[in-house]
């Protein structure tokens, strides 16, 4: 496999669906996929208690980047949730030390883009798993494959 | 190791030593005691009292050194110095004494308390140990204000005899109030406590200026340490946090050899603990997960040996969860924890590094057998130093390793790990910790993902019944959530530990589901999970899952032989939130069914496994209130339940709807499809019928289901259905003349007919106003007595006859009716059906009654004077739809109200028919007698009628309260008499009366106004005196001079100034234009008589 560093690298791009289950996920190393798998299931929680209504400003309605929503000692993984309760998890390693909430933030637009882009197809049924190579690829450039 | 000493862990207290109580045999002495010790209260001073008795040997004193220069360094902390502080050397030494001012042997007594001083003095020489004296006294205090010459005398001469400060003397009076007392002094104490600490710090803070940094690393370290434990126990947490700060920073600067890092780490560790510890308790938790997590990143790397790499991950653990428990103490204490930073992460990492410390002891120990002899591990209690290895104690790491000791020694502690440490037990306990804290801070899928975990390390640990017991329950919430990665790895660990513990329903439910769909096995897998199926089914042990050790393989299967060769057929029920290949819906084909016709049940079943599937039965199991029956699929024998893949069928399930359940719902409550047959191994497999996944998706997307194409989507389950009674052969007609007229008793005519034969038939009547029963009409069935509700009774009624029953009805209030008529019957003796119908009249009132007076002249009227007779007429306006018929009227006057004659009178009204629109009318000449200030009430009027073309009818009597009238008070009265009509030419005697209804005598001033049309004699201006209760009269003699409808002259009636307090002169204007006639008709003579 030919690795292209990308000036931040996700290992794991997770989207997850209003019912919590997951949509689509796709890990760096197909190898270590259960453990990401684990791992963005129990981030669930902190997204489920951010989305909260109670527990928002007026302020941060608007707000769809929910920030870092937990870090460990080797990646960081944030969270991102659309108007329609779907959910974003991107997990990046920790290594990378110039993670800028800027640059997490134009990861998710573009994530966000591409989900919009993969639903609008006319024979997508809301719910069901994404399959879409447009999606794959763009997300295969926010992992830095390509 | 693991495990900090518990003087680190100890609340750091001062020491406070206790002689002269006699706490056994002395009672007071046993008071003061517990007062001290046993009764303290929360906010008392942070100390430590401690019994020591008069021989009490203290630790001795270290002879004092000038300098470092020469000191032999051996290690950084004594393991005995925090005890010496906490336990051994107190701050103070009170010496308690029994000695009252005005003791008679005082002289005496005060030697032998100043020799005890003395000898206690001796006995902590070289200390800075402060004493204090209680002369514990029985007589009362002395009143502060009130200078007893002898007490300060006497006190100051015993200071001076022991060599005391004056304030080191204390009085404890022990009679009444002694806990205020003791915790004075308790105090009083602390206070001194604290003199000494601070004196101690500084002698330690003095020792630095003889260090120097690069030969004294070590001592760096434990004079910082000893001036923050020093702090500690005089309770400055700041400075103590600073001191221990310093140490910590210090001991990072100290380099670190393979043989001595087990010291600076366990160092390290302590300081770590107080840092935060401290910090936690200033509320400051920020920073103490700050300095914590530099502490770990630090640490982690600094593995020391890699013999003893277990050692290392141990070490990280005990890091952790020691964090974790202060963390979780200072949550107890009140500080808010949050759901991304809590006591949990740090149990979950503790466990980790457990969990890495038992892979590397089963790397590094597996080939250790033997503990080596002569032990080197032999007098690891006795140590000197924290955190050194006993086999080399006191050896600094410049000097030469004596490598076949060091080898022994490891290869002891390999041992030692290898088999004393139950690693799986360590892990599983801090998993269960962190799963509580996870679960406090509302992390369910976190707490899944550590039970998971747990698991595995009862799956290590081989307890696979655990493993089973903790995977089943997480599989139902892994299988809500429908992550199918988890959900395999899941199912996975779960057969394997099903195939171990060999438990036969738990397998078969899991093999079950992992034939489902909402799984990720590999094919190969699947099928050989459904040949496992097969052969339990046969009762042939299944063939092991992959990757399971191989030892355990062989037992398991022989306790999977032993199982299945038991004779008994095993026979489970697996119902409902199972997962498996197979979906079933269920649906009533109508949502109701008439009783004793067929009901059908469509049970739809489709198998979402690729390969086929074969049951043996299915049946349906229909609940209705009370009891639940089982039907069996009627055509299942013209259709195998084999299932291709991806195949569904549908079965048809029929019954008769049964008479039990009329008017209640049944509903299909399971579905059970069995798997294998009765003799050897039977499962049921009960569905709702709801259908799984589908249903699913139609809760959380019903927006979208319209998209979703195929047979089985678009079935909609219904599973409730009513049952309904048969049509009813009784037919109830209504009749009436409606609507009601208010008051009357109003015939309904109800007629039953039938077209069979019915008996027993009961016919109710009850009247319902919205929904509830209704108070202002009554029902009857004679016109006589009120009944509710009427009930008839028919023994039987013939095929096509019919039955007539009148209900009458009289309302009292205008408004809709409604008049519930029921029939109960039989057919025949077990059949009884019933027949309801809800029949509406209006009720209208048959007239409007109204009143109006008129005076004796018939001018309307507003107002009567006493005496003074008027005219009060009843007017009746008919406003029912029907012709009516006054039969009579009467009316009964008021208290007040006289008729003017006494002849009873007979109704003019009597026998007038009235049609919609027509009114009539009565008049009565009345006589008020009694004025008052309220309206007076004129009477009851009184009419009694009936329907005019309905001879059945009774008469019906309405009375009607006839309008009030303001009655006032008059005293004048005037009448003229005078005759109807007159001639022209000829005259006319007119008198007037004058009545003077009062007590007085009254002047009237009355003059008579000239009139063109007449001529008259009589007065014209004349002053009129009227005696009381007496009447004059005055005549004129009038000539008319013109014809027609002429007005008389005018009389005018004055009332003299100095009478107008005895006649309102207005009420005699109103009397006056009232009482008399203002115009006469005259006629013409007659031509003929003229000429």
């Amino acid at each position: 496999m030919i690795l292209i560093y990308y000036y931040m690298m996700a290992v794991c791009v997770a989207v997850i669906g209003k019912d919590n289950s997951p949509k689509y996920i796709k890990c760096l190393d197909e190898n270590t996929a259960l453990q990401f798998h684990y791992k963005v299931h129990t981030t669930i929680d902190i997204i489920e208690e951010k989305l909260n209504v109670g527990n928002k400003t007026a302020s941060d309605v608007r707000e769809l980047f929910l920030g870092l929503l937990f870090s460990a000692e080797d990646h960081k993984i944030f969270g991102y949730a659309t108007n329609t309760k779907i959910k974003f998890v991107v997990i990046l390693q920790s290594t990378n030390t110039l993670l800028r909430d800027n640059e997490v933030r134009t990861i998710f637009k573009k994530l966000h883009a591409a989900y919009a882009n993969a639903v609008c197809n006319p024979f997508y049924v809301p719910g069901d798993q994404i399959k879409s190579k447009l999606f794959d690829l763009a997300v295969m450039e926010i992992m830095g494959i390509i | 190791m693991a495990e900090l000493p518990p003087e680190l862990t100890a609340k750091p207290l001062a020491l406070i030593g206790v002689t002269g109580l006699d706490a056994v045999n002395n009672a007071i002495h046993r008071a003061i005691w517990d007062a001290f010790t046993n009764s303290r209260r929360p906010d008392g001073a942070p100390v430590q009292f401690k019994l020591l008795n008069n021989a009490h040997e203290f630790p001795t004193v270290k002879p004092k050194r000038n300098s470092y220069e020469w000191y032999k360094l051996k290690g950084i902390l004594k393991r005995n110095w925090m005890n010496k502080y906490l336990n051994e050397v107190p701050s103070v030494v009170v010496i308690f004494y029994d000695l009252d001012w005005i003791d008679p042997q005082w002289n005496e007594k005060k030697i032998e308390c100043s020799s005890r001083v003395q000898s206690l003095r001796a006995a902590l020489e070289g200390r800075s140990t402060k004493i204090a004296v209680v002369l514990v006294q029985h007589s009362k205090p002395v009143q502060p204000g009130s200078e007893d010459v002898v007490t300060t005398e006497r006190a100051t001469a015993l200071c001076n005899a022991c060599e005391l400060p004056a304030k080191s003397l204390y009085v404890l009076p022990h009679e009444d109030h002694l806990l205020r007392y003791t915790s004075r002094l308790e105090h009083a104490f602390y206070d001194l406590a604290q003199n000494f600490y601070h004196h101690e710090y500084r002698i330690v803070k003095g020792h630095r200026d003889q260090l120097n940094k690069t030969s004294h690393q070590y001592l760096f370290v434990r004079h910082q340490f000893k001036m923050g434990f020093l702090n500690e126990l005089k309770q400055d947490q700041q400075t103590a946090h600073k001191h221990y700060q310093q140490a910590y920073n210090n001991i990072l600067d100290i380099r670190y050899t393979e043989t001595d890092i087990l010291e600076i780490k366990t160092v390290a560790s302590f300081i770590n603990y107080k840092l935060c510890r401290l910090m936690f308790n200033m509320s400051c938790p920020k920073d103490a997960i700050a300095q914590f997590r530099a502490h770990t990143d630090r640490f982690k790397l600094r593995t020391g040996p890699k013999e003893l790499m277990f050692e290392h991950h141990a070490w990280m653990s005990s890091q952790f969860s020691t964090f974790a428990e202060l963390f979780e103490q200072a949550i107890r204490q009140g500080l808010p924890a949050v759901q991304t930073q809590h006591p949990g992460y740090y149990y979950h990492m503790a466990a980790q590094h457990a969990t890495d410390r038992k892979t590397s002891c089963e790397e590094l120990c597996k080939n250790v057998t033997s503990y080596p002899d002569p032990d080197p591990l032999a007098g690891s209690e006795k140590l000197e130093f924290y955190g050194q290895r006993p086999w080399r104690p006191g050896k600094l790491n410049q000097e030469q390793v004596d490598t076949t000791r060091e080898t022994l020694a490891i290869q002891a502690l390999q041992y030692k790990e290898k088999t004393t440490v139950n690693h799986s037990m360590i892990i599983i306990g801090l998993l269960g910790n962190a799963i509580s804290q996870f679960k406090i801070n509302r992390c369910p899928r976190m707490r899944r993902r550590l039970v998971v975990q747990m698991a595995d390390e009862y799956y290590n640990s081989r307890d696979y019944g655990k493993v089973l017991t903790l995977l089943m329950h997480m599989l139902w919430d892994y299988r809500g959530e429908r992550w199918p990665v988890l959900l395999t790895d899941v199912l996975k660990k779960a057969l394997g530990a099903a195939f171990l513990f060999a438990s036969i329903q738990d397998y078969i439910i899991l093999a079950l589901e992992s034939l489902g769909p909402s799984n990720v096995l590999s094919e190969s897998h699947q099928s050989a999970i459904r040949s496992n199926i097969i052969n339990i089914l046969q009762k042939k042990p299944p063939n092991p899952e992959p990757d399971l050790p191989d030892a355990e393989k062989v037992s398991a299967i022989e306790k999977w032989m032993s199982l299945l060769s038991q004779n008994d057929p095993f026979v489970f029920t697996i119902d409902d939130n199972m997962a498996t290949f197979i979906e079933v819906k269920a649906r009533f084909s109508q949502p109701k069914y008439t009783v004793n016709t067929t009901v059908t049940v469509e049970v739809f079943i489709r198998n979402l496994y690729r390969e086929i599937m074969e049951f043996s039965k299915l049946s349906v199991t229909v609940n209705s209130p009370g009891y639940s029956s089982e039907f069996a699929v009627t055509d299942a024998n013209n259709k195998p339940l084999i299932f291709q893949s991806n195949e569904t069928k549908t079965f048809l399930c029929q019954f008769q709807a049964r008479q039990q359940d009329v008017g209640s719902e049944i509903q299909i409550r399971r579905v059970s499809l069995y798997l294998g047959n009765d003799t050897s191994c039977c499962v049921i497999l009960g569905f709702t019928g709801i259908g799984g996944e589908t249903n699913l998706l139609e809760r959380l997307y019903p927006e979208i289901q319209q998209f979703r194409r195929g047979l089985f989507e678009s079935i909609r389950p219904v599973l409730n259905a009513e049952i309904r009674p048969e049509e009813s052969s009784v037919n109830i007609n209504v009749k009436s003349q409606s609507p009601a007229l208010l008051g009357e008793w109003f015939p309904i005519t109800i007629t039953l007919s039938s077209n069979e034969s019915i008996s027993n038939a009961v016919l109710t009547g009850i009247l319902q106003m919205d929904g509830s029963s209704d108070q202002s009409t009554e029902l009857s069935l004679t016109m006589t007595s009120k009944q509710t509700p009427v009930a008839v009774e028919f023994t039987s009624i013939d095929k096509d006859h019919s039955v007539q029953q009148i209900v009458y009805v009289k309302a009292h209030k205008v408004g809709d009716r409604n008049l519930v008529i029921k029939v109960d019957y039989s057919i025949t003796e077990q059949v009884k059906c019933s027949k309801e119908l809800i029949y509406t009249f209006s009720v209208m009132k048959p007239f409007e009654v109204t009143t109006q007076f008129y005076t004796v002249l018939f001018q309307p009227l507003t107002k009567g004077f006493i005496n003074d007779p008027f005219i009060m007429m009843s007017h009746i306006t008919c406003i029912s739809p029907w012709p009516i018929t006054i039969l009579s009227t009467s009316i009964e006057l008021g208290d007040s109200i006289q008729k003017e004659d006494e002849e009873p009178q007979e109704s003019i009204l009597e026998g007038i028919n009235l049609s919609n629109g027509e009114a009539a009318s009565e008049p009565f000449c009345v006589v008020p007698k009694v004025g008052s200030e309220q309206p007076t009430s004129t009477g009851v009027y009184t009419i009694k009628w009936k329907r005019t073309n309905d001879d059945s009818g009774l008469e019906t009597s309405s009375s009607v309260t006839l309008s009030p009238l303001w009655v006032e008070d008059a005293v004048i009265g005037l009448e003229a008499k005078l005759p109807a009509h007159g001639w022209v030419r000829m005259p006319i005697c007119v008198s007037y009366f004058f009545r003077n209804h009062s007590d007085y005598l009254i002047t009237l001033q009355l003059s008579m106004e000239p009139s063109d049309a007449f001529v008259f004699a009589g007065q014209k201006q004349i002053n009129i005196c009227i005696l009381p209760n007496d009447e004059r009269k005055i005549d004129w003699i009038m000539r008319p001079l013109v014809a027609g409808l002429v007005s008389l002259p005018k009389l005018l009636l004055a009332v003299p100034a100095d009478e107008e307090h005895k006649l309102n002169k207005g009420r005699l204007a109103e009397v006056l234009e009232r009482s008399l006639p203002s115009h006469i008709y005259i006629m013409s003579q007659s031509q003929s008589l003229d000429s």
